[in-house]
């Protein structure tokens, strides 16, 4: 799957703006990004809801509508409701008989968990159970890529964890799987890969690792005690320094270097050096990006 | 696209409802209608069931709508664009299941004439009468289907009940023509309500399904059918 230079504009925000990127088969991707970011639009392109205004985007060497068309894609939208007065085996059934070649009803369930409410109706679950149900009409089809526009939203934790397990043993069968988020440890923990978007456009792509990395490894943090903050920008490594309370923090790539000087100036007191959390490295990479536009 | 027929009748009908209003509420009208008073005669009996099979066709048929609104309104045709299905198999098969919701009401009111009301007619009459007003029926399911693309689930409501109510009642399905002013009989007239009671009336009469009925139902076919594609165009850009 790809886009190449993509751009869809409601009106005069470009919520997709510009997006090139590659997706290889057997990948689980997440696409992350605050609310408003681009996500749910990318997420309408690729599905081939939405055309875009100028670029391409292809899904399986085609254009995503006929993807779709041959079943090749299944997707749980964000902000649908359930259906009312069918139950689940019924309504599971019906979307798996769309496709060519189907998971067994009875398998789809059990992936997705709900193999004990078959017989309930829909629109008589709770919200964990009915994103589940939807969970389940996205892979009974058995597709190759399947497409999750924000999958735990709005569940409680012991339904997100319930949720991710089912999502990991579709995904160990070999099957693409794109999801998109605002929960960071999600994407981290869940995805071989992450895509960060921010203003329509693509601003980070790597593993969690490497997004991690590629923002300033570590952050120093000490106690000011009354002393001013001037200079600690020109210390040696630092990129940003922020002050919480009477603490400083600097986020720093070099940070042997960092507390040696902070040694120099006697400064140390209740020091911290702790990794860059990807929550930091998020909110570098978005907070960079509003700084240039 | 079978089996999305198969699933939209069964959400349909488990629908309380479209079961209390579209089949339930013509039933009694037309057993109430008929029989208060103890001055309705042999005719009135035969009319009124053509009417009010008629009035729960519609009402049914309108329905549809109501149920293309709502599954726009809770994203369902949306994700069904997700899936293999075409656009156009989804939009043929809710015009189907429109015409296959249409026949409980049909029999059922068409039963009550013949079981309770004495109501009698040979058997190739009865079929016609059936068949009629289910063909008679098609035009409304379009309306409804315009309705349902165009309008939220809410609006979609009150405007199906305005014109299954408003058509129903100036076409004469409730109340015989001979009670109205001359003005509003000519207006009548117009009415694919009128002109599909008008239908299953010249058959149980006896005689040929008049022309004149055909030709105004036929306009409003392609008045409602133009209507569905139009909102159905409007609304595909968004679902």
């Amino acid at each position: 799957m790809s886009f190449t230079g993509a751009v869809k504009a409601f009106g005069t925000v470009r919520a997709v703006d510009g997006v090139d990127l590659e997706i290889g088969r057997g990948e689980t991707v997440a696409l992350l990004g605050r609310n408003g970011a681009g996500k749910s639009t990318t997420i309408s392109l690729l599905l081939g809801l939405d055309e875009p205004d100028e670029g391409t985007v292809a899904l399986f060497g085609g254009p995503p509508s006929a993807a779709v068309r041959a079943g090749r894609v299944g997707a749980m939208l964000q902000e649908t409701r359930p259906v009312p007065r069918v139950t689940v085996r019924e309504l599971v059934s019906f979307v798996a008989g769309r496709y060519p070649a189907p998971l067994p009803v009875a398998d789809a369930l059990e992936l997705a968990g709900i193999a004990d409410l078959a017989g309930r109706r829909v629109d008589r679950l709770s919200g964990g159970q009915a994103q589940r149900v939807r969970f389940a009409m996205a892979l009974a089809g058995n597709p190759d890529l399947i497409v999750l526009d924000e999958p735990t939203a709005a569940l409680d934790v012991e339904a997100r964890r319930a949720f991710w397990d089912s999502m990991r043993s579709y995904a160990r069968r070999g099957h693409t799987v794109l999801f998109s988020t605002h929960y960071l440890e999600e994407a981290d923990a869940h995805a071989d890969r992450i895509l960060v978007i921010d203003h329509g456009r693509l601003v980070a792509d790597g593993t969690g690792e490497q997004l991690k990395r590629s923002v300033g490894g570590n952050l120093v943090a000490f106690d000011l005690a009354g002393r001013g903050t001037e200079g600690l920008t020109l210390l040696p490594g630092v990129v940003s320094v922020e002050v919480r309370g009477d603490r400083a923090l600097l986020r720093t790539d070099d940070s042997d270097a960092t507390v040696l000087a902070l040694a120099e100036l006697g400064a140390i007191r209740g020091l911290e050096v702790v990794p860059a959390s990807l929550d930091d490295a998020f909110m570098a990479l978005t907070s960079h990006v509003l700084e240039t536009v | 696209m079978l089996d999305y027929l198969r699933l939209e009748v069964r959400r349909t009908l488990r629908d309380a409802g479209f079961v209390i209003g579209g089949i339930a509420m013509p039933v009694m009208m037309y057993l109430l209608f008929t029989n208060l008073g103890g001055a309705s005669d042999g005719g009135w009996k035969t009319g009124s069931m053509i009417g009010m099979a008629a009035y729960g066709a519609v009402g049914s048929a309108l329905n549809t709508g109501g149920g293309v609104a709502e599954d726009k309104g809770i994203g369902w045709l949306r994700q069904l664009r997700v899936t293999p299905m075409t656009p156009r198999e989804v939009v043929l098969g809710r015009t189907l299941t429109g015409s296959v919701t249409v026949l409980p009401a049909i029999a059922a009111v068409l039963a009550a004439g013949g079981l309770v009301n004495g109501v009698r007619l040979e058997v190739w009459q009865w079929a016609a009468v059936a068949v009629l007003l289910w063909l008679g029926s098609i035009p409304f399911t379009l309306l409804g289907l315009g309705n349902g693309y165009r309008l939220t689930a809410q609006t979609t409501g009150v405007a199906n009940m305005v014109c299954n109510l408003g058509l129903s009642v100036v076409g004469g399905l409730w109340f015989p023509l001979a009670l109205f002013p001359g003005w509003l009989r000519s207006l009548s007239g117009f009415t694919p309500t009128n002109r599909i009671a008008q239908l299953g009336a010249s058959v149980a009469g006896g005689d040929a399904p008049a022309l004149g009925a055909v030709a105004v139902l036929t306009a409003w076919l392609l008045a409602f059918g133009s209507y569905a594609v139009v909102s159905y165009r409007r609304a595909a850009r968004t679902i």
